[in-house]
């Protein structure tokens, strides 16, 4: 598509010197052609571990009932649900990337997209599995379906949001596992092209006979494109409906109007954070750094940093209205929140939530990879900490004080969110070993406008403004992939 | 044309071989190894393919004919000859008594499953206490004693029988001491039978034991008038009564008698003709009464004589010797003001206490007598016949055993080795005496010592009567069939001893053809038939006498100050009380009462040291550090509670548990607490000066609620005095003070018709009085689980309805404080007031339950109810969430089928208690108040039956039949002349929580206290 040349004052998406298409398939397909390392098989025995943690004890609570949990008669909900909007918030980023940053013509999200997505659905997946658990009986998850039933007349009771969630989840699940797997057909492609024997069986299968027919093309660039106008409002919609699972109640302090803006703020806060979470790490371990370069963790902290903003504005907002409004359980829901006896979760929240973030309006932190990393990590703690605080300090203490409790979690409680963790992470390796890990056929397609290797052609052709120049070679010192020496010669 | 075509099948048939002519011989041409099979090899022998297949088949045929039996189903088995009275589905009820009190037993198929109040009984007019609800329960107890024991072993009645039989006749012979040891025994015929035993055995002699003694007052009657009674009290006609120690809402000789007398002086309708009694209350820990009243002063144990002396002096306006100051500045100022309040009221007054000191009850005698309060507020003429307890005869018999003059003791009803002060000595004595009977239906401390234990019935397998106030007989009547090898202790007395009668019935018949019918005008088999259907007989009433008292007081008032200065000193003073749930111990397998909620500590399953907040803090204790208690050479280890209201300087500690010989539900529950008791001047004493060691342990107290003050949130209690109701009655309600109209056009909400019925509650928090009876009913109405002190701790009990109790503190004037923070601040933490709400599902016409459910499991009825289905029901718990009263209950477990729940659902025999009406649930469903709808149901039924229109007050629910005070009322409120109706018209009603526009179907009316304006 792009091959005029784009201005030098941009910085260049693609980094390394002698990058070709041949170069990228070679470079992303390492680990999926290749056995894996040593650090896969610690980091996978680890999260297997996990996952095997998870399968005993959500096990556990199916067999002995949901008692084996903390929850009481005042706080029904508990890290159950935390985990649930953790999850789901998580799953935010995936379809923000990958579909209004398309329609935005954001090319840099070309190199991240496919992880964020693939995290995406991981992290749906996990969130479901809370959807399941938390019910006292599990084994009628299907009821809130408005199936056709053989009960007689019953139907859902469609004034409850958590039908609309259900809606909600499985529509933003199947969409987004659809163009994922859309975006991954040409690369399934070229992996079956280069593989050989039972693989090759396996991946023709999967890439939909897929030809690189001209005719191909053109209908994949539409589909996605189709595809990225539908998710595009399911990204506001999900952790809208999510919202409104509290907004809707009567509860203080879940009975707020700016619940939808401000979930779906925290939602891509936290999907952001744990993008960066995990590419950080996985562009060191799978020498990807020449295409996810710091001018993507850049923009992603800048994304952090505006909707940690947004979520702290929230923050403000939701103290003024309860103070404004005059209602005195919802002032002491807000107050309770600092004085009463959970207040290091409110401290937890807003310390790592909007204090640390504001950290990022300095370029040396954000372009820095151990801090950013660190702070991505506290973001995903303070986001799960908002969501525990707005569930348990919000219903441990709500109108009748009679019924007043605390909440205390067990190691079951402790064992489901750890293994949902685990279960995250084995999907997600296993992610890496066997599907492109960064989409190739994307990135392939900005290699001629806004690699290094272009824009040094450029400087190389001297037309440019020298002021220009000198700007662009400033930016690449923080470049880690970026080796700086190739540019003082002259 | 014949043919003579010949049909073969090989050319063996064609030749008629004689191998082929062998094997034809046989019904298969080869042999089936079957022999070979069974016998030689089993599988291992070589079989050829063809058997293999036809055993397959076989096998596989004769495995699916043998599935094709039906799944074990258990059948309700219908009757094979129908009892004429019995119709499956339609419960019966007998009338019947318990502890003196009419009540009626509801029996579903032969099964007796709930206690309902006699709606004419005169004691409580339809009421029954929280023990009485739960007595069904211990009749499906499968640790009762199933046949009697002999030296500890099973054995059969015969052989107890001869073996009795033969001691006492040696007994007999040699001339030595035979007692029968009961707590107090009120039957005329069980009287009767005793007597009629005494008569056989000369050496044989009768003595009441009572765990917790009334002696002290009986005595000081004995001294003050020469007439040894426990008066009847007469709270509905007192206009002031100030109470010292004595708990007579909760514990005191007859609550629930007492609870209605008194709340008619301040429910609605005294409220409505402007008429509202003044309770002053005097007492070291917060009782149930001390919690009701409308000024309550902390005193000390070694105080409360003292200000009774007080009193006496301020109202004779002279002074005994040896008076001396209280030494407690608010103590002083109350005694001033209510003695001029008491001397104001004269006539319609009267004093109380609760101690169990002859002295005290002397004073306290002589105080009445200044107020004229015999013959009107105290009745001796007809008295109570509840507690005839006498400490001095017990001391002596124990004497007696250890110096080894008893040769025999039968216990009825009593367990001195658990609650006996000084259980050491009467164990040391129990074992010189030769034959030693119990006839506990449970094995206890006391039969554990004794060699024969004779299994009495439960009262509900028993014939009898009783007779618990002078005048008033009732009859006990059985409503099943004994379960176990049991036998009615009166019964076995008669068969040792002799007695001509054939059975107990037979004896019971005679004794009330000859003595007692007459009384009710009643007489012959009509007679008794007459009375076995009304319960009871009352004779007409000897008109009250007034009596004065003449008797010299300074020796009184001597001892009492002596006993005072005994006590008072620099160690902490130690108070004695009974819980309103455990009263003393003898229900402590029952888990109903166990779990019922103490109703001012809110603690379950245990018992505890009740401390100030202020001594606390002074001593540096938590909730729940345990703390060891020495008194009286006898010590236990306790947590302790923070309990505003307590007396500084003083501990309370509840009797009733620590029971080590009783089932598996109530065995170390808590510590024994009887051994503090002390014998003085022959009366045992409740208090005692104690030191106090914390331990460095803690244990927390499973408690039902957490948090106890209101939080200042006026929309949810609302009170106000009652100088402030003369004024305006809607006083506190925010009526007509800007109150907002929230009854708008709604956009959210579709307004439905009621065409018929629309269900709604009205309830008195004037009369409530906190006592938890309606907890109990419920849970036994509504098979309401169990869940254990655990999981109380974890703060998921299961009870539909509860009692929210709030504290509020004094601070100098400007009304009370709830709030947190500032109840920190605050120095003085005694002065507190207490409010008390029952809170159940509030069946909010816009209920925010119902909007969440994502599967429709709970929904609006026509008739006004939220609904819950159980079988809908996925457990999201949103419902729970979304409740603004948290009265919604979630099944964690499997409480019925789980094994760590062995308290009453578990067992397939105690399962027989529970209402076939009302499902049990499964674990993963939300449950809560469902309005009774069972018997909403079956009233509509009845009155569609009967071809009329329901009739108001034909329903009632189980927690508003139960209740003494009458504080819950429920009806239809379409009709405008429904009980229901015209309480909600009160004044006094507001909603809970009204301003959240959910329309709660219960209406509550204001709590009034009769304080003036400088206490209020």
């Amino acid at each position: 598509m792009a091959s005029h040349s784009e201005s030098i004052i941009r910085e260049p998406l693609i980094t390394g010197k002698n990058i070709t298409y041949a170069q990228i398939t070679n470079d992303v397909l390492r680990p999926v052609e290749n056995m894996p390392g040593k650090a896969w098989w610690i980091g996978f025995s680890v999260a297997s571990l996990g996952a095997c943690l998870w399968v005993f004890a959500v096990s556990y609570t199916f067999w002995y009932g949901i008692g084996s949990w903390g929850l009481n008669k005042t706080v029904g909900w508990a890290w159950d649900i935390t985990g649930f909007v953790w999850w789901v918030g998580i799953g935010h980023a995936g379809t923000l990337i990958s579909a209004i940053l398309l329609l935005f013509r954001q090319n840099w999200r070309n190199s991240i997209n496919r992880s964020a997505e693939a995290m995406t659905i991981f992290a749906v997946i996990c969130a479901a599995t809370y959807v399941v658990s938390h019910m006292g009986r599990p084994w009628l998850a299907y009821w809130p379906l408005p199936l056709p039933n053989q009960f007689g007349s019953i139907w859902v009771n469609f004034n409850s949001p958590l039908v609309w969630d259900v809606f909600a989840i499985s529509t933003y699940f199947s969409v987004s596992l659809v163009f994922w797997y859309t975006g991954l057909l040409p690369d399934l492609a070229t992996i079956r092209d280069r593989a050989t024997g039972i693989r090759r069986k396996i991946y023709s299968v999967l890439s939909f006979g897929w030809t690189g027919s001209v005719k191909t093309w053109q209908r994949f660039e539409t589909v996605c494109l189709i595809l990225a106008g539908i998710s595009t409002p399911l990204v506001l919609s999900v952790h809208t409906i999510v919202s409104m699972d509290f907004a809707t109640s009567l509860e203080p302090g879940w009975h707020t109007t700016i619940f939808p803006p401000y979930f779906v703020a925290g939602a891509i806060f936290s999907g952001f954070a744990m993008v960066q979470t995990l590419l950080l790490v996985t562009r060191k371990v799978l020498g990807l750094e020449n295409y996810i370069t710091m001018f993507h963790i850049e923009a992603m902290n800048k994304i952090i940093l505006l909707t940690g903003s947004i979520v702290g504005v929230a923050y403000l907002t939701e103290f003024f209205i309860a103070y404004y409004s005059g209602g005195e359980y919802e002032q002491y829901t807000f107050l309770n929140r600092f004085i009463g006896p959970y207040w290091w979760a409110g401290c937890m929240m807003y310390g790592c939530n909007v204090l640390m973030t504001q950290l990022m309006w300095f370029k040396k932190i954000r372009t820095n990879i151990p801090i950013s990393w660190v702070l991505s990590i506290v973001v995903n703690i303070g986001m799960w900490f908002e969501r525990f605080v707005i569930i348990v300090i919000s219903l441990h203490r709500d109108f009748v004080p009679s019924s007043w409790a605390m909440f205390y979690p067990t190691w079951v409680d402790v064992s489901v969110f750890v293994g949902s963790i685990g279960l995250f992470f084995t999907m997600f390796l296993l992610f890496i070993r066997v599907l492109p890990s960064i989409a190739m056929a994307e990135v392939k397609l900005i290699l001629k406008s806004s690699s290094e290797q272009a824009k040094k052609k450029l400087i190389d052709g001297g037309h440019l403004e020298p002021e220009q120049v000198e700007y662009y070679k400033e930016s690449l010192t923080s470049f880690d992939s970026v080796d700086i020496t190739d540019y003082q010669k002259r | 044309m014949d043919s003579n075509k010949k049909y073969w099948k090989g050319l063996e048939e064609l030749n008629k071989t004689p191998e082929f002519v062998e094997l034809n011989k046989h019904e298969f041409a080869e042999p089936i190894p079957i022999e070979e099979v069974l016998t030689v090899g089993g599988l291992e022998g070589k079989s050829p393919r063809r058997d293999f297949l036809k055993a397959l088949g076989f096998g596989v045929g004769a495995v699916t004919l043998a599935a094709c039996q039906k799944v074990p189903v258990h059948k309700s088995i219908p009757y094979l000859i129908k009892p004429e009275e019995v119709t499956p589905g339609i419960p019966n009820y007998y009338t019947s008594t318990y502890e003196g009190q009419a009540i009626l037993v509801k029996t579903r198929e032969g099964r007796p499953i709930k206690i309902e109040g006699h709606p004419n009984d005169i004691i409580a007019k339809g009421g029954a206490s929280a023990q009485a609800q739960a007595s069904v329960l211990d009749l499906y107890d499968v640790n009762r004693l199933k046949n009697p024991l002999k030296n500890g072993g099973d054995s059969g009645w015969a052989q107890v029988d001869d073996f009795v039989v033969r001691e006492l006749l040696n007994i007999k012979a040699s001339g030595k001491k035979i007692r029968i040891v009961s707590s107090t025994v009120s039957s005329p015929s069980t009287l009767g039978v005793i007597a009629d035993f005494i008569k056989q055995f000369p050496a044989a002699k009768h003595i009441n034991y009572d765990a917790v003694s009334y002696t002290g007052i009986i005595q000081a009657n004995q001294n003050s008038f020469g007439k040894a009674v426990l008066p009847h009290y007469n709270f509905d006609k007192a206009d002031i009564i100030v109470s010292f120690g004595a708990d007579f809402l909760g514990t005191w000789i007859s609550p629930e008698e007492f609870t209605r007398q008194y709340v008619s002086n301040r429910n609605n309708k005294s409220l409505e003709s402007k008429k509202m009694s003044r309770h002053i209350q005097f007492e070291s820990g917060m009782s149930l009464t001390g919690s009701n009243a409308d000024v309550r002063i902390p005193v000390k144990p070694s105080e409360e004589g003292l200000a009774l002396v007080a009193l006496y002096n301020a109202i004779s306006g002279s002074t005994l010797a040896g008076t001396k100051a209280i030494g407690n500045k608010v103590a002083e100022n109350a005694i001033t003001i209510a003695a001029k309040e008491l001397v104001a009221a004269k006539g319609k007054a009267l004093v109380v206490a609760g101690s169990n000191d002859v002295a005290t009850q002397v004073l306290v005698n002589a105080i009445n007598s200044l107020l004229g309060s015999y013959g009107t507020t105290i009745d001796l003429d007809n008295p109570s016949l509840q507690y005839a307890g006498n400490d001095a005869e017990f001391a002596e018999l124990v004497s007696d055993m250890k110096s080894g003059q008893v040769d025999a003791v039968f216990f009825l009803n009593a367990n001195p080795a658990y609650d006996y002060y000084s259980s050491k000595d009467f164990t040391d004595g129990l074992k010189k005496v030769g034959l030693r009977v119990s006839f506990a239906s449970n094995a206890d401390e006391t039969s554990a010592l004794c060699n024969i234990v004779a299994p009495n019935h439960h009262y509900l397998e028993s014939w009898g009567d009783d007779n618990a106030l002078s005048g008033y007989y009732t009859v006990l009547q059985p409503t099943i069939n004994p379960v176990y090898d049991t036998r009615q202790a009166e019964q076995s007395l008669m068969k040792w001893s002799d007695i001509p009668a054939k059975d107990y019935y037979t004896y019971v018949r005679n004794n009330w053809d000859k003595n007692l019918l007459a009384k009710g005008g009643l007489s012959g088999q009509s007679g008794w038939e007459t009375l076995l259907q009304t319960g009871f007989v009352k004779a007409a009433p000897v008109t009250a006498g007034s009596y004065t008292f003449s008797k010299d007081l300074n020796a009184v008032a001597q001892t009492i100050i002596d006993h005072s200065n005994l006590l008072a000193g620099d160690k902490t003073e130690l108070q004695l009380y009974q819980t309103v749930a455990m009263r003393d111990g003898k229900r402590a397998n029952n888990p109903w009462l166990q779990e019922l909620p103490d109703p001012v500590s809110k603690v379950t399953w245990d018992n505890f040291a009740a401390m100030s907040p202020s001594d606390m803090k002074k001593k540096g204790l938590q909730d729940g550090d345990v703390v060891k208690i020495d008194a009286n050479g006898y010590s236990i280890a306790l947590p302790v509670l923070s309990q505003p209201g307590q007396a500084q300087g003083t501990i309370s500690v509840a009797v009733g548990y620590g029971r080590t010989v009783v089932g598996p539900v109530g065995i170390n529950v808590g510590k024994n607490a009887f051994p503090f008791h002390s014998l003085r001047n022959g009366t045992l004493q409740t208090s005692a000066t104690a030191t106090l060691t914390a331990t460095g342990e803690n244990s927390p107290l499973a408690q039902t609620q957490t948090h106890h003050s209101i939080e200042g949130r006026n929309s949810i209690i609302k009170e106000a005095s009652f100088t402030e109701y003369l004024k305006n009655p809607a006083t506190g309600t925010g009526k007509g003070e800007g109150h907002k109209e929230y009854d708008k056009p709604d956009l959210f909400w579709q307004k439905y018709d009621r065409p018929a019925y629309d269900w709604v509650m009205a309830i008195d928090l004037n009369a409530c009085t906190g006592c938890g009876a309606c907890v109990v009913a419920c849970s036994a109405e509504n098979n309401v689980p169990v869940v254990g002190k655990d999981e109380v701790r974890r703060r998921r009990e299961m009870h539909w309805i509860r009692i929210d109790r709030y504290y509020s503190f004094n601070d100098n004037g400007d009304g009370g404080v709830t709030r947190e923070h500032e109840i920190a601040k605050l120095e003085d933490l005694d002065h507190v007031k207490v409010v008390y709400q029952p809170m159940l599902c509030q069946h909010c016409e816009h209920a925010p339950c119902e909007t969440v459910c994502p599967v429709l499991a709970t929904v609006h009825s026509s008739e006004g109810l939220n609904h819950m289905a159980y079988n809908r029901c996925v457990g999201t718990r949103y419902c729970a969430n979304n409740c603004p009263y948290k009265v919604r209950r979630f099944n964690w477990f499997n409480y019925w089928n789980d094994s760590r729940f062995d308290n009453y659902l578990n067992n397939e025999h105690t399962q027989l208690v529970l209402n076939p009406d009302v499902t049990t649930r499964f674990r993963g469903v939300m449950e809560k108040c469902s309005m009774c709808i069972q018997r909403i149901q079956a009233g509509k039924l009845k009155a569609k039956i009967e071809k009329r229109p329901l009739k108001d007050g034909d329903i009632k629910m189980a927690c508003q039949q139960t209740c003494s005070a009458n504080a819950i009322v429920f009806g239809n409120v379409n009709d405008p002349e429904s009980e229901v109706s015209k309480a909600l018209r009160s004044e006094r009603t507001y909603y809970v929580l009204e301003e959240l526009n959910v329309k709660p179907g219960v209406g509550y009316q204001t709590k009034i206290r009769n304080i003036s304006e400088q206490e209020a």
